[in-house]
């Protein structure tokens, strides 16, 4: 275990980790005075139609690419996207660095300025906090990356080839400076090879949810749990994917801009409603003391049907997870049938930040980097290599797959662009964050009801709406 | 250093190693004293069993499967898997954290005993100006709560350069111990006789060695029983380590890696190496223990009985 | 005395003085510096008066920690304090008069007082952990797999709000008791045979023993002990976070200052608020034990 995370969605495995997670990108936060370096941002770039230079790299300057070596391996830098930037540029050198603790490692480099890294992989528990490094002026403002002509096909801009929300998630003060390569996808898991021998279709509407349940109960499984004791949010991730799809992706665009009355929307308090239903019956409240690896073994074993995560999930049961079991993603249901999405859509989610250093000596270099990353062909061998799905639409067609990321991939085909938005207000505002996790456990283990739910976090928001002042946050889609 | 080893209470007093209490010895034991210490055993029995019987599921625990822990809590492995003990040993890196603890401890607990002393026989044994002053300053620190001092503390070991560095990390460990381990031992060094120290001046020796070769030697109780103290408190300390090595994994100690290996234990799903590592985190310090409890015994309560 | 003793005196002051005003003091003074300020660490702090403190009694989860600390502050000395004056009665004079009239202990004393004592060295990290195990919600608990095994339901010990701070208020008490039983036995056996002799002659019972010879006579232990428990009690940072369902819950049930404080410094980076957190919890520190020591003062039984 000397390595945590596993490199998936590290965002999500570090709220895991509780303390030592929170504490690492909370002392990096800390450290920001450290970071020296002169407020002016870096120079923009310009991308022109070229299609196979479009940002006129220099190939006689050599990259310095700082990969972290992780639960991803960097195996997908050194034998896919390096070799891809090496058959661009013939002659170019790359200086290659895999390294385990990214913070401590390139945080004194960036500070005094020396030996600045051109791409760096932004990962693991010792990551560097972004906004610091924004407001420095460190980060390269990727618009142009966004703009430039795709590697697939000139007549596309890169934007265009990857899922939708991409672009936003790596925003940082209302800038493009991230990019968040990895998509996850979030929904209900059950064992695929259970349910076909039982007989059992994932349920596409609550009701149906409610008579399989009793079916699975009888069957002497616990139809559905999450763990109270430290992955509360995996649940209100429900909550929320269903109420986006009750009254569309504008009720968790409300709720991230602390919108009055973005918590009282009757879509939020119907989704908490339903989810409420189904754990107060069908679940038990011994969940609430387990922690997450504790009801995903009872998973495994066979105990319980459906568990709420995210696409990172097969991997990290990958050691303990039995032949015969076979992990399917099913949608959320619909609660009713007036939803605005689909039982179809999904929160796909993008993640694991790579960013351009804008004080480095080849930025430049660093953006057509990117651009070959969000080429189908790279985007392809990265999945190959570490079992994770990318923003790039499409790049994983034709692959062997998991079980579990071809049903991820399946999930994603058939949502299209019923695609359920991301909620920032989770790392916006911890406060409002921590909030949600102890209603959740309240509402689902039957403390409170939605009302109680929802009236109780707007209480929050409007508390976080009020603390936050001039620093309020906004999103517009 | 705020610690939950409770220490020393009254510091007045020599400790002295206290004898069991007598034992042995035929007793007319009238009916009703026979009933009474029945029942007497049968509570410390009780309390005993509690006190161990979790320590030994623990330890059984790590021979377990998997699925072996999450069913019946009370059946033994049905075969002893000594496996966990291996996967633990090399995947949670518990020996380097144990290391890595005796390591820190050793040298935190030698140099808050070497100032702490150094201080306390300045404070107890000569009057300057300011000598008041010095001793409220170093004994009001054990009022205060560490939680008021994280933030500003968290700040000068990083301006200093010493955050996520062991140097960081003793340093702050012999600066919080300073209160009561100066507190204890000035009100010791005040207990010993002047005369020694003045034959010594007579004789030539200079207040160094006065200090070395004469007092350190004749305060040996107090300082064995407050040298105890501090080990216990800083191998037990989880607070200023999470705060102060936080990033840098290789230099954990072992508290903060055991709680950071239950709450990951996870990621590999392994429950019987997470209850071996908790052993091989117990064991160690369950030996010393059994081995030296006499002197532990009477050193943590020195002097809270006149 | 000598030449040199300035030198000296600065000499060996020296070290120990500038780790302590660096680590310590400083932080502590900046801290109250800090809780009048809204700082999050890396803009300049800006200087907001009392206005921390304010909102710091309408902050329900900083008064539900307050509540939980007069509550633990009540029973686990409590608890502790008899568990232990029991057993260390039992241990020291509740095997009755010897042959020659002396009080003796029970059989085997040493060994429970070996036994008792051994919580007392284990890291409460490590206490955290085991206790997992020990209240799992299932019968594969410790506690619930032997209630399953009488057909009594899983008690949700860490997952009912109603008792959730009662529990871990529990490993606290079973992790100190042993420490005061070996506290109180050292009393015990300082108590001059004679005492209990003179009181076994006039025809005391245990009970009369324990009440009116053993009880007085630890008096000043008995305080000692109950200003440690109660320093304990403004703490219990570790175990909270480490066995509480949700870091303090569920549904705020658990938390304490610490606790509060650690989220507010690392979670929110809310600095200034923190340390005005830091500030009451001192200040209530200071009172619990200018309290304790005028309210327990009484004449002290010399012998």
């Amino acid at each position: 275990m000397t390595e945590i995370t596993t490199g998936l969605h590290r965002r999500d495995m570090l709220k895991r980790l509780g303390l030592v997670a929170v504490a690492a990108p909370g002392l990096s936060l800390l450290s920001a005075c450290a970071t020296g370096g002169s407020d002016e941002s870096g120079k923009d770039i310009a991308a022109d139609g070229d299609a196979k230079n479009p940002f006129k790299v220099d190939a006689t300057i050599p990259l310095n690419v700082v990969i972290f070596k992780g639960g991803l391996g960097d195996d997908y830098a050194t034998q896919v996207h390096e070799p891809m930037y090496v058959k661009a540029f013939p002659g170019v050198k790359i200086e290659h660095e895999g390294i385990v603790d990214i913070g401590k490692a390139l945080q004194p480099r960036f500070s005094s300025g020396t030996d600045i890294p051109d791409v760096v992989a932004n990962s693991g528990t010792d990551l560097m906090d972004t906004g610091a490094l924004a407001e420095a002026g460190h980060l390269q403002d990727l618009t142009s990356l966004w703009d430039a002509p795709s590697v697939d096909d000139a007549g596309k801009k890169v934007r265009e080839t990857v899922m939708p929300g991409a672009v936003e998630a790596g925003l940082v003060a209302g800038k493009p400076y991230l990019l968040p390569y990895v998509s996850t996808t979030y929904g209900l898991w059950y064992d695929a090879e259970l349910f076909k021998s039982k007989g059992w279709t994932p349920p596409k509407t609550f009701e149906e949810f409610k008579t399989l349940a009793e079916t699975i109960k009888a069957a002497g499984l616990t139809p559905f749990a999450y763990a109270g004791k430290n992955a509360s949010y995996y649940a209100y991730w429900m909550i929320l994917i269903s109420a986006a799809k009750i009254g569309g992706n504008q009720v968790l665009i409300d709720i991230d801009n602390l919108k009055d009355g973005a918590w009282t929307n009757p879509a939020v308090e119907q989704a908490a409603a339903a989810w409420a239903e189904i754990n107060t019956k069908y679940s038990d409240k011994s969940f609430e003391g387990l922690m997450h690896t504790e009801v995903q073994t009872q998973q495994n074993q066979g105990k319980i049907a459906f568990y709420p995560s995210g696409s990172w999930l097969e991997n990290e049961q990958k050691d303990s997870t039995p032949a015969g079991f076979k992990y399917g993603l099913a949608p959320t249901p619909s609660v009713s049938a007036s939803d605005q999405m689909p039982y179809e859509a999904v929160r796909v989610a993008a993640g694991e930040y790579y960013f351009v250093s804008a004080k480095g000596e080849n930025p430049q270099g660093g953006m057509e980097y990117f651009r070959q990353m969000l080429s189908k062909e790279g985007a392809k061998g990265f999945t190959e290599r570490s079992g994770s799905l990318t923003i790039v639409n499409g790049a994983a067609e034709g692959l062997t797959l998991s079980p579990g990321l071809s049903s991820v991939f399946a999930a994603q085909q058939a949502a299209g662009q019923n695609v359920v938005t991301t909620s920032l207000f989770e790392n916006w505002y911890k406060e409002l964050e921590t909030e949600l996790r102890r209603q959740t456990n309240n509402l689902m283990y039957g403390r409170s009801d939605a009302k109680a739910f929802c009236a109780a976090m707007q209480k929050a928001a409007d508390k976080a709406k009020k603390d936050a002042g001039d620093d309020l946050q906004t999103r517009a889609s | 250093m705020k610690t939950k080893t409770e220490p020393p209470a009254r510091p007045e007093a020599v400790p002295t190693v206290r004898k069991a209490p007598a034992r042995g010895g035929r007793r007319p034991a009238a009916v009703a004293s026979g009933v009474f210490s029945g029942l007497s055993h049968a509570a410390l029995a009780v309390w005993a069993l509690l006190v161990i019987v979790p320590l030994v599921w623990t330890f059984v625990a790590a021979f377990k499967t998997n699925a072996e822990i999450f069913g019946d809590a009370w059946t033994l492995p049905e075969t002893w898997h000594f496996d966990a003990w291996g996967r633990a040993w090399r995947d949670t890196n518990i020996g380097r954290y144990l290391l890595n603890s005796v390591f820190v401890v050793s040298l935190s607990t030698f140099f808050t005993m070497l100032f702490g002393a150094m201080a306390a026989y300045v404070i107890a044994r000569y009057e300057f100006r300011g000598n008041r002053v010095v001793y409220f300053m170093f004994v009001s620190g054990m009022m205060f709560p560490v939680f008021l001092a994280l933030v500003p503390l968290f700040k000068v070991v990083q301006n200093l350069g010493v955050h996520n560095t062991y140097l960081g990390l003793i340093l702050v460990y012999v600066a919080y111990s300073l209160p009561f381990t100066v507190f204890f031992l000035t009100a010791f060094f005040r207990t010993l006789p002047t005369s020694v120290a003045e034959a010594a001046f007579i004789d030539g020796a200079g207040h160094v060695r006065t200090f070395f070769q004469i007092m350190m030697p004749m305060a040996r109780p107090g300082l064995v029983s407050i040298t105890i103290f501090n080990v216990i408190g800083q191998w037990n300390q989880y607070l200023l380590p999470i705060i102060i090595v936080p990033a840098d994994q290789d230099k954990w100690v072992l508290p903060q890696a055991i709680a950071t290996i239950s709450t990951t234990a996870g990621y590999r799903q392994d429950w019987p190496a997470l209850m071996a590592a908790l052993s091989m985190a117990i064991i160690p310090v369950l030996i010393i223990y059994v081995i030296f409890q006499r002197q532990i015994q009477s050193g943590l309560t020195a002097g809270a009985v006149k | 005395m000598r030449q040199g003793r300035y030198p000296f005196i600065i000499g060996f002051l020296a070290i120990p003085v500038v780790l302590y005003a660096v680590f310590v003091i400083g932080p502590y003074l900046q801290a109250f510096q800090i809780a009048l300020t809204e700082w999050n660490g890396y803009k300049a702090p800006e200087y907001v008066g009392l206005e921390n403190f304010r909102e710091l009694f309408q902050d329900e989860a900083f008064t539900a920690a307050l509540r939980h600390h007069l509550w633990i502050l009540i029973t686990l000395p409590l608890a502790t304090l008899v568990i232990a004056l029991f057993f260390s009665f039992l241990l020291n004079v509740g095997g009755g008069a010897g042959k020659s009239g002396t009080m003796r202990g029970v059989k085997f004393s040493g060994f429970y007082k070996v036994v008792f004592f051994l919580p007392q060295v284990l890291a409460v990290a490590i206490l955290g952990v085991l206790f997992q195990s020990v209240y799992r919600p299932t019968e594969s608990g410790m506690i619930n797999g032997l209630l399953a095994k009488v057909g009594i339901a899983p008690v949700q010990f860490l997952n009912d709000p109603k008792i959730a701070l009662w529990s871990i208020i529990g490993v606290v008490v079973w992790q100190s008791v042993g420490f005061y039983v070996v506290l109180f036995s050292a009393g015990m056996s300082a108590i001059p045979k004679d005492v209990f002799e003179a009181a076994a002659i006039d025809g005391a019972g245990r009970f009369t023993l324990f009440f009116r010879v053993t009880l007085p006579l630890l008096w000043d232990t008995l305080q000692v002990g109950w200003i440690y428990l109660g320093i304990a009690a403004f703490d219990m940072f570790a175990i909270v976070q480490i066995l509480s369902v949700d870091q303090g819950g569920p549904d705020n049930s658990t938390t304490v200052v610490a606790l509060e404080i650690y989220r507010r410094v690392f979670r929110y980076s809310d600095l200034g608020y923190a340390s005005a957190m830091g500030v009451v919890l001192f200040f209530m520190t200071l009172t619990f034990a200018v309290l304790t020591l005028r309210v327990t003062r009484r004449e002290r039984i010399e012998f």
